[in-house]
């Protein structure tokens, strides 16, 4: 059971009560809740947000791509996985990404969890361009697209 | 052909637009619309070394939503995404 969706920050919140419900399952006796948030500081410079670009389709056909690959690398029976990523403006411990995901057990948990948010690190069309103290902003360098 | 090239992350420096547009001569490939982003980084940013590095570090996504090689061949007016290195979660 899979839920995705792209977060325009200037319209709705991301909101973790949602990942609950949605992966709430009698079947499963392990949740984990992956949240990611912006913090104050990288690279020794002291940032005061970020603000995330999308290419929102190619965001969408990644999440579902690498749940996909869970199901057949894992083989777990049962799973529910929730994705939800922002795009636009987040201050400082404001959430931009949430992964939840249920499964029998825990070690199945970990095991989705830490895998999904790899992954989406290699190959989700995602850009952030931090905000600084002093007023300047850059976009982060990143790493060339793994496609497929 | 017209091609729109729609911009993210970092190239979005290149225009106070969304996107750029190129004209190419018919059955053109990426690696022949990357070269034109490389001219036009040339006439319009002095050779801005970090935004040629960009380019050249980049892929690009066609208006079916699949990362395309650089053999790709576009074979009609078309919108493709600049898919610079990537950050995100």
């Amino acid at each position: 059971m899979l839920h995705v969706k792209i977060i325009d920050v200037s319209k709705e919140k991301i909101d973790l009560v949602k990942a609950q419900k949605f992966i709430a399952s009698s079947k499963c006796g392990a949740s984990i809740y992956f949240v990611g948030t912006v913090r104050d500081q990288n690279d020794n410079k002291k940032v005061t947000g970020i603000t995330y670009d999308s290419h929102d389709a190619l965001v969408i056909k990644s999440f579902e791509e690498i749940y996909k690959e869970t199901e057949t690398k894992f083989k777990f029976n049962n799973i529910a996985v929730f994705i939800e990523h922002i795009k636009g403006y987040a201050a400082l411990g404001d959430t931009s990404i949430i992964i939840a995901v249920a499964c029998k057990h825990r070690t199945q948990a970990y095991d989705l969890s830490r895998f999904i948010i790899e992954e989406i690190k290699k190959r989700t069309p995602i850009w952030k361009k931090e905000h600084y103290e002093n007023k300047d902003s850059e976009w982060l360098k990143g790493n060339p697209i793994k496609s497929g | 052909m017209k091609i729109k090239l729609e911009l993210y992350g970092a190239s979005r420096e290149f225009s106070e637009k969304n996107y750029l547009e190129f004209s190419l001569k018919e059955k053109s490939s990426i690696n022949d619309l990357r070269n034109e982003i490389l001219s036009f980084i040339d006439k319009n940013f002095k050779g801005n070394n970090n935004f040629k590095k960009l380019v050249e570090s980049s892929k690009f996504c066609s208006e079916q939503n699949n990362i395309v090689a650089d053999s790709y061949k576009i074979t009609k007016d078309q919108k493709i995404g600049i898919i610079p290195p990537i950050g995100g979660g």
